[in-house]
């Protein structure tokens, strides 16, 4: 493996993450009647609804404790009590999360004392109020994101009576992946808790009633049965152990976890059909059959034009592994895999990923996209897969990016993109090879024409 | 359309009573009989209650600094602030003779990304490391660096940074204390940034002027969509130059000779009109607030233009290009007018576009029911007559008032800037606003409401309460109206559309209002079976 990229930079220019409180907000979101309190100044809430809403289309509620330059000396306390007295008059919600923000956290507030305090005071029974704390100095909204997940799982984690179902923990995917994982699980005739569930929070079909909390998302009921599951489903192959959800319910209590890269691909996808297979015993359903074998006919169209494209994949770890495996099984070497983020699981899954391939891809972590732009130049790179950020990339160099993962601000349908399970992979694949196919024949002509007549057949191989 | 008092009790109705009190103040049926009814603007929000506010960074580096083309902004601090403000406004801008394609970095974003060592150490040195390497790698012209919250609170000295930068590299490196907790809102950010710019830009340039020329600087016009380009084009016709533009398509480089000219006029009067009043201390330049939002409107702020120069050609030329334009533009209106004619419409934007539309949505025939600004004060509202009325309170106080003496060489009377005399301007003074900005309230309709920092549950409850036909406001609340089968427009930004100033703008304005509403995917909502009226099947087959 390459080196991984040298820090001797202090510019960070044009990012490659996202401050660490939005993935809290995006996992608070798959709780059922949640609401979100941010603790810091409103600027953050205002900010993460911008980037939240401009994704998913739908409206997203976040409130704030709006503080000001007085609280920075007295304290936010009183500010924070205020708005969880607000947020519960008027959204009546059932669970609220209160996310730290960098300005809180340099305050030194312990959210959870006064949430403790605020609850005797108010004598309140019947809402459940969590703290996360994510001072988005120390991560990225992945790493929020995950202490998210296993902050809420740690608050409902009681002992409870053993049961058939399986728990399926996820990283941050599109509402449309969440349906897709599920459609797979009810086909499969498994009983599970899935969490956290955005996949009508953060897409509301029209035509239902408006409602201020969106219908939908993991109960606490279900949360609190995930202690006495048969087994946990986690997609959190890159997860660092100290925030795996999964780990926690499994040191608790004992629910083995099977930590698996997203079902995006056919090697990861079978995995999990695999894993489904051995921890329920049953058969694998005659329509998942039919699917693999489309996405295997697939993948049969796609190879002859996959070797040709030399893809940068950049983003959140989970997804970046997981489109890494599904390029390098349909024979398309990434030379660049690169994340704003890392961890040792990353790096070591990655590593075991290329190891044998005929030329071994830079796998950058904690980058930009100066540096990935850069390196796109020179490693020939033809194709991107990623967010948003990559258009800097087409803009500059016109390297056209397949848009996938959060945040997509310049596309509509951000929440309707699957690219989990057979059928996903078909998606993703065929948009990569079509994407590919179109740039590489608005100039084929003039390219063969130069290469051979007037290059006087000196290919550029 | 009237509002009646029951709607605002209901919407009211879930608060406590405390922020019920607060709330109440901050909203005003209209009342013709009773003068200007004072409306509360520019305090705290109440918290808990979602608010479309943003914070004191967001008016500073987002607002005011971001779309300055040719200087890098650094921010200072963790990851998320850069990253929000990264391009989100659409403020487009272009090269040109004065600065050349390298010297462009409005799409760029650049920040500290601040570490936990950095917080429990500081993080100045990192900063300075940074502006040294962006020096290294991007000569740039000149710098600006925005602080966002943990700075204030870790006690970074970005002044101490960035003079010293400054004298390293002999380029003007700036620092904007415009920590998110500062003020209310974005407000007070538009005047830190302000500040920083009358002190250390606006006027350090050795530019002469050019007594032939008349010459006027475009204050508070950020080329959203391309704005500015089409108001230029329109001052340029008529024969005047435009010095400079804050901040729309903007270089330190023109930024720097703004005092060379004869006028100022005042687009978003609540972002910039610190930066007006102060050049009209220091240098004399008068200031004049103009719209170029609607066909009406900018015909009036021309003509207003134009009498101020008090140049009969500027006089005729004006008048020239307003029939030249309107032959072109108004038959293309009147199509989309009919359209649009007698629907209503409600408006919450920032600190001025609330007011702005209001005239060409007039120019379509629509009202608009209910209006309101994000992050305005009360003159805003009501009008600058009140501002010596308006009290100040502990967070306008942490924004410093600079201490603006004339310039001794460069001050001017004002009727000297416009080469007229003193009777003249006088005169003239008589039938223009210099100076003045009515605000908002003489523009509702009686009965109409205007609601300040309306929440997103308050726009929520009025969206279903009076079902308007058109919701324009920011993308954060759009998509409650859409989901209630109201389309919504968006008024920072244009939903990727523009420019909507200027003639070719107000086209574009109608044409796409006009399609938003008469789209037929609304029509086919309720499915045929849910449909009592429609005839299922051809019963006589």
């Amino acid at each position: 493996m390459s080196e991984q990229t040298p820090s001797v930079r202090e510019v960070n220019e044009n990012q490659c993450q996202i401050c660490m409180p939005l993935g809290s907000v995006i996992a608070i979101k798959g709780i059922e009647h949640s609401m979100v309190v941010v603790h810091g100044s409103q600027g953050c809430s205002t900010y993460m609804r911008l980037a939240m809403v401009e994704h998913y289309n739908e409206p997203v509620d976040i409130a704030s404790s709006s503080l000001n330059e007085k609280q920075t000396i007295y304290g936010g306390e009183e500010n924070l009590r205020k708005g969880l007295d607000n947020v519960i008059r008027v959204y009546h919600p059932k669970v609220i999360g209160v996310v730290t923000t960098c300005m809180t956290e340099t305050m030194g507030e312990d959210i959870g004392r006064m949430i403790d305090t605020y609850l005797t005071d108010r004598n309140l029974h019947d809402v459940d109020i969590i703290p996360v704390s994510t001072p988005s100095y120390s991560g990225t909204s992945t790493e929020g994101y995950w202490t998210a997940v296993r902050d809420i799982i740690r608050y409902y984690g009681n002992p409870s009576p053993p049961h058939e179902g399986i728990n399926i923990i996820l990283p941050q995917v599109s509402p449309a992946d969440i349906r897709e994982i599920k459609r797979i699980l009810d086909l499969m005739r498994i009983q599970y808790t899935l969490i956290p569930d955005i996949s009508m929070t953060l897409d509301r079909p029209y035509g239902i009633l408006y409602e201020k909390i969106p219908p939908g998302g993991t109960s606490r009921e279900d949360i609190t049965r995930m202690s006495g599951a048969r087994a946990t489903i986690q997609f959190g192959y890159c997860c660092p152990d100290n925030l795996s959800p999964g780990a926690f319910l499994e040191e608790k209590f004992g629910v083995p976890l099977h930590n698996l890269p997203l079902p995006v691909g056919l090697k990861n996808m079978d995995r999990f059909i695999n894993t489904l297979i051995s921890i329920a015993v049953k058969p694998v359903s005659e329509s998942i059959l039919l699917e693999r074998g489309w996405l295997c006919d697939a993948m049969a169209d796609a190879h002859k034009h996959m070797a040709e494209i030399r893809p940068v994949i950049y983003g959140e770890p989970e997804l970046v592994y997981a489109i890494s495996s599904l390029c390098v099984e349909n024979g398309s070497i990434p030379p660049i895999i690169a994340t704003g983020t890392g961890s040792p699981q990353f790096h070591r899954h990655l590593e075991s990923l290329i190891r044998d391939l005929d030329f071994v891809p830079l796998v950058a972590e904690h980058v930009d996209f100066a540096l990935i732009a850069k390196e796109s130049d020179h490693l020939g790179v033809n194709l991107a897969i990623g967010h948003t950020g990559g258009k800097v990339l087409t803009e500059r160099q016109n390297i056209p990016v397949v848009r996938t993962g959060f945040p997509i601000h310049d596309r509509i349908g951000a929440q309707r993109i699957r690219n989990l399970g057979y059928i996903g992979t078909v998606t993703l694949l065929e948009q990569i090879v079509n994407t590919y196919l179109e740039h590489k024949y608005q100039h084929y002509r003039q390219r063969i024409k130069s290469e051979y007549f007037d290059n006087g057949g000196k290919i550029n191989a | 359309m009237a509002i009646n008092q029951e709607v605002l009790d209901e919407m009211l109705l879930p608060y406590p009573d405390k922020v019920k009190k607060n709330r109440t103040k901050h909203i005003v049926r209209k009342n013709p009989e009773e003068g200007c009814q004072q409306i509360e603007a520019n305090t705290r929000t109440v918290p808990g209650i979602i608010s479309q506010r943003g914070c004191c960074y967001a008016g500073c580096k987002g607002v005011v600094i971001g779309p300055i083309k040719d200087m890098i902004t650094i921010t200072h601090g963790p990851v998320g602030c850069a990253y929000y403000s990264w391009g989100t406004r659409r403020n487009k801008a272009r090269a040109d003779d004065i600065t050349p394609p390298e010297h462009i970095y409005g799409a760029m974003c650049f920040v500290t990304d601040m570490q936990e060592p950095d917080i429990v150490f500081g993080g100045e040195k990192k900063l300075a490391k940074m502006i040294d390497e962006v020096v290294e790698m991007f000569h740039p012209r000149a710098i600006n660096v925005c602080a966002t919250c943990p700075i204030g609170l870790i006690g970074d000295d970005l002044g101490a940074v960035t003079k010293k930068a400054s004298e390293k590299h002999g380029i003007p490196v700036l620092a904007y204390n415009c920590e998110g907790y500062k003020g209310v809102s974005q407000s007070a950010g538009h005047h830190i940034a302000n500040n920083v710019l009358m002190e250390n830009v606006i006027g350090s340039g050795d530019a002469e002027k050019n007594p032939s020329e008349f010459v006027v600087n475009l204050l508070g016009e950020y080329n959203i969509g391309g704005d500015s380009w089409e108001i230029e084009r329109i001052l340029n016709d008529i024969g005047y130059r435009v010095q400079g533009v804050l901040t729309g398509d903007s270089s330190v480089e023109e930024m720097k000779n703004m005092h060379i000219a004869n006028l100022n006029l005042v687009m978003c009067h609540r972002s910039i009109n610190y930066i007006a009043e102060m050049m009209e201390e220091k240098y004399g330049i008068p200031w004049l607030k103009i719209n170029f939002i609607g066909v009406e409107a900018i015909k009036k702020s021309l003509r207003d233009i134009a009498q101020v120069t008090g140049d009969e050609t500027f006089i005729r030329k004006t008048e020239e290009v307003i029939a030249r334009e309107e032959a072109r533009v108004l038959p293309v209106i009147e199509h989309f007018r009919k359209i649009c004619t007698g629907k209503t419409a409600f408006a919450f934007v920032g600190g001025s576009r609330s007011h702005h539309y209001q005239y060409l949505l007039r120019d379509l025939g629509m009202e608009v029911v209910v209006a309101g600004y994000e992050f305005a004060h009360r003159d805003d509202y009501e009008g600058r007559q009140v501002i010596p009325t308006i009290k100040t309170d502990a967070d306008s106080k942490n924004i410093p008032e600079l201490d603006i003496k004339p310039d001794p060489e460069l001050y001017k009377e004002a009727h000297e800037h416009l080469n007229i005399t003193k009777e003249k301007f006088d005169e003239i003074c008589s039938r223009v606003p210099l100076g003045n900005y009515e605000g908002m309230y003489p523009d509702m309709n009686g009965g109409t409401l205007m609601i300040d920092d309306c929440n997103h549950y308050e726009a929520e409850q009025l969206v279903k309460d009076l079902k308007p036909d058109l919701f324009f406001a920011g993308v954060r609340d759009k998509y409650i109206a859409q989901k209630m089968g109201v389309p919504a427009k968006q008024l920072h930004s244009y939903d990727y559309s523009g420019p909507y100033a200027g003639f070719n703008g107000a086209m574009n304005f109608a044409r796409d209002v006009a399609n938003a509403m008469t789209t037929p995917a609304w029509k086919f909502i309720t499915p045929p079976w849910e449909k009592e009226s429609e005839n299922t099947g051809d019963t006589n087959a």
